[in-house]
C-alpha cells in the first residue's frame, strides 16, 4: 500500500471531481426541482427554481391530463417484450453456433457477424419500407421486432456458451435427453450472469429508443415515453414545469434500474465494448 | 448412410435453434441493405414505386447544397464534439481512478446522464441553455459574468448553439468512454507507479510517460468508436435546435429524415444513406482492425 500524502494537488484534484460531479448531475436535479414548483411561478434569479413552496401536483395533474401512462405503458409493455424476445431468440442461435457441431456453423456465424457493419441510422429508409410491406408500421409487433436480433448480443452470449465445458452436456445426452433439454437445463442455468447482462442492456437499449420509434409509431396511442414527452412539451412553450415533470416521470425509471443494476452495469459495457 | 442421416438430423435441430434469430436477422438487418439499394435506383414516394431512374438519385444530390450542407454540419459536430470526448472522458477517468473514498461515487455520477433516452436528455439539456429562466444563464447572471436580461442564446446564435449541442453530448454521453478508460487505467500494475515513485518520478511525470503511453491503444478505441457515434448525430440536434437556426445545425440523418417522410423522397432518402453508411463503414473497418491488433496484444 501506498501511503497517502495531503498535498494541496490532492486537495485540488478532489475539489476537481467533485464540480465536475455537481455539474454532471446539476442538469437533472434543476429538472428536479422545476418539477416540484407550481406552474407560472415568478422566476427573479436562478434561485427561484430551487425554493420553496414547494407542490407534488405537477404528477398526478401530467397522468391524468396528459397521454403520459399511455406512452409509459407502450415504454414498460415495449421494453418488457423486446427483452424476452431478444434473450429467448439470441441465446437459442447462440447455443447452435456454440454447442450444436452441425455442419455449417461457421457460416452462419460469419453471416451474423455482418450485422456489426450494418449502422441502423444508415437503413431506416428502407427498413420503413419493408415494414410497412410488412402492415407493421403503427402497431407493436412493427417497433419491437427489428430490434431483436442484434450481432452484437450474439457474439458476446456464443463466446460464453463456448466456455460451457461439453462434458456437462454428454451428461444430458447419456440420461437420453436432446438438445432443448441441454440448452434449457445446462446452458441457460449456468448463463445467469451473462443472460442478466444482456437482459438489463437491452431493457435500457429499448427503453430509450428514439429514431425507429419516431418513424414506426404513427399515431399518439402507439408513442413511447422518448417520442410523446418532447411533443408534450412542445404544446408548452413559455414554462418548463410541465415539460420538465414529464422529463421525469420518463427518466425516473431508469435512473432507479441505474443505481440498482450499478455495478452490472459497468461490468457490462466494458464487456460489450472489448468483445465487440 | 447413417452418418449421413445423423448429420442431417444435427443440421435440422441447429436449425430449428437458429430460426427465429436468422428471420429476423435477414428481415431487419441484411434485407434492408439490399432493398435500400434497390430502393436508391428507384423515383419512390411514400405511396411506393414509381419509375426506375437508375443513378440520378446519386447525381442529384451531388448537386443538392442542402445535402452538403448537411454533411459539412455532420463532420463539423464530429470534429468538434469528438476531441471533446475524448479529452473530458480521460480526465474524468483518471478523477475517478483516484484512490480516494469517493472514487465509486463520481463513476456512477459521471455515467449517470448515459441513462437517459436522447430526447429526454435534449429536453433537459434545452432547459439549461435557454436564455432568460434557464439555468446556465441563471448561474453566469447571478456569477455577475452577464448583466441580468442580456441572456446569451444558445439555441439561436449560430455559433454558441454549437457550444450547446457539442456540450450537451459530452454530457449525455461521456460516461462510456470514461468507463472503458477506467478499465483500462485498472490494468495498469500499482507496480508501475511504485517503481516509479523510486526512481522519483513526479505524479505528472508518471501520467506523461506511464499512463498515457499504455493508454495509447484505449484512446484509439474511445476517438475511433466516438467519431462513429457523432457521425450518427441526430436526436440530440433534432430535439434542441430542430437543425436550426436556418439549418446551419442539421446533420445528414435529419436531411434523410426530412427528405424520406416529409418530402416523401424515399428514393433519394435511401441514395443519401449509402454515403453515411459508406462513411460509418471505413471507421468500423478501421476501429474492428485496431481492436484486433489491440486484442493480439
Amino acid at each position: 500500500m501506498r501511503k497517502k500524502k495531503i498535498t494541496p494537488g490532492w486537495l485540488a484534484l478532489n475539489l476537481i471531481s467533485i464540480v465536475m460531479a455537481v455539474i454532471y448531475l446539476a442538469p437533472v436535479v434543476f429538472a428536479f426541482f422545476v418539477s416540484l414548483q407550481h406552474e407560472g411561478k415568478q422566476i427573479k434569479s436562478i434561485f427561484s427554481w430551487f425554493t420553496p413552496p414547494y407542490t407534488l401536483e405537477n404528477y398526478p395533474f401530467i397522468i391524468m391530463n396528459s397521454q403520459v401512462p399511455t406512452w409509459l405503458f407502450n415504454s414498460i409493455f415495449i421494453s418488457v417484450v423486446s427483452t424476452v424476445l431478444t434473450l429467448i431468440v439470441t441465446s437459442m442461435a447462440a447455443y447452435a453456433i456454440a454447442k450444436i457441431p452441425f455442419k455449417g456453423s461457421r457460416w452462419f456465424f460469419l453471416f451474423f457477424l455482418l450485422g456489426m457493419m450494418v449502422p441502423g441510422e444508415a437503413t431506416i429508409v428502407p427498413l420503413f419500407i419493408t415494414v410497412n410491406k410488412l402492415k407493421l408500421i403503427d402497431t407493436y409487433a412493427g417497433l419491437i421486432l427489428p430490434g431483436i436480433a442484434g450481432s452484437m448480443n450474439l457474439i458476446i452470449m456464443t463466446s460464453f456458451f463456448k466456455g460451457i465445458p461439453d462434458e456437462l452436456l454428454e451428461a444430458v445426452k447419456i440420461d437420453g435427453g436432446g438438445y432443448w433439454t441441454m440448452f434449457t437445463k445446462i446452458i441457460v442455468p449456468l448463463s445467469k450472469t451473462i443472460l442478466s447482462t444482456v437482459c438489463i442492456f437491452s431493457f435500457i437499449g429499448s427503453w430509450n429508443s428514439y429514431l425507429w420509434p419516431l418513424l414506426c409509431a404513427m399515431s399518439s396511442e402507439m408513442f413511447t415515453l422518448p417520442i410523446g414527452v418532447p411533443t408534450f412539451a412542445g404544446t408548452y412553450t413559455v414554462d418548463y414545469v410541465l415539460p420538465l415533470t414529464a422529463s421525469m416521470v420518463a427518466s425516473l425509471p431508469m435512473l432507479i434500474i441505474y443505481i440498482i443494476f450499478e455495478k452490472r452495469i459497468v461490468s457490462g459495457i466494458t464487456l460489450g465494448a472489448i468483445k465487440g | 448412410m447413417g452418418k449421413k442421416r445423423k448429420q442431417v438430423r444435427i443440421f435440422l435441430a441447429a436449425f430449428c435453434f437458429l430460426l427465429p434469430f436468422l428471420v429476423l436477422y435477414s428481415l431487419f438487418t441484411i434485407w434492408p441493405v439490399i432493398q435500400g439499394f434497390y430502393v436508391s435506383m428507384h423515383k419512390w414516394t411514400l405511396m411506393g414505386k414509381q419509375e426506375f431512374i437508375g443513378f440520378e438519385n446519386y447525381l442529384d444530390f451531388l448537386g443538392d447544397k442542402s445535402f452538403w450542407g448537411a454533411l459539412k454540419n455532420t463532420f463539423k459536430f464530429v470534429l468538434i464534439t469528438c476531441p471533446m470526448l475524448v479529452v473530458v472522458a480521460l480526465s474524468l477517468a483518471l478523477l475517478a481512478n483516484r484512490p480516494t473514498r469517493m472514487k465509486r461515487s463520481l463513476r456512477i455520477i459521471y455515467y449517470l446522464p448515459s441513462v437517459l433516452s436522447v430526447s429526454i436528455a435534449s429536453l433537459i439539456a434545452g432547459s439549461v441553455f435557454a436564455p432568460y429562466k434557464g439555468l446556465l444563464n441563471g448561474v453566469l447572471v447571478w456569477a455577475g459574468i452577464i448583466k441580468a436580461g442580456e441572456d446569451l442564446q444558445f439555441l439561436m446564435d449560430k455559433s454558441l448553439v454549437w457550444v450547446t449541442v457539442s456540450t450537451m453530448t459530452v454530457w449525455w454521453t461521456v460516461g462510456f468512454s470514461m468507463l472503458l478508460f477506467v478499465s483500462a487505467l485498472q490494468e495498469i500494475s500499482p507496480e508501475m507507479y511504485e517503481a516509479a515513485e523510486i526512481d522519483g518520478a513526479t505524479k505528472s511525470q508518471q501520467l506523461r510517460r506511464i499512463v498515457l503511453p499504455l493508454l495509447k491503444p484505449t484512446i484509439w478505441l474511445v476517438i475511433l468508436l466516438q467519431t462513429l457515434a457523432c457521425f450518427k448525430v441526430f436526436g440530440q440536434i433534432f430535439n434542441i435546435t430542430g437543425g436550426g437556426p436556418a439549418n446551419s445545425t442539421r446533420p445528414i440523418i435529419q436531411y434523410i429524415y426530412e427528405s424520406a417522410f416529409e418530402k416523401g423522397k424515399m428514393g433519394y432518402a435511401a441514395s443519401m444513406s449509402y454515403v453515411l453508411f459508406a462513411i460509418l463503414l471505413v471507421f468500423s473497418l478501421i476501429q474492428q482492425k485496431i481492436q484486433r491488433k489491440g486484442e493480439s496484444r
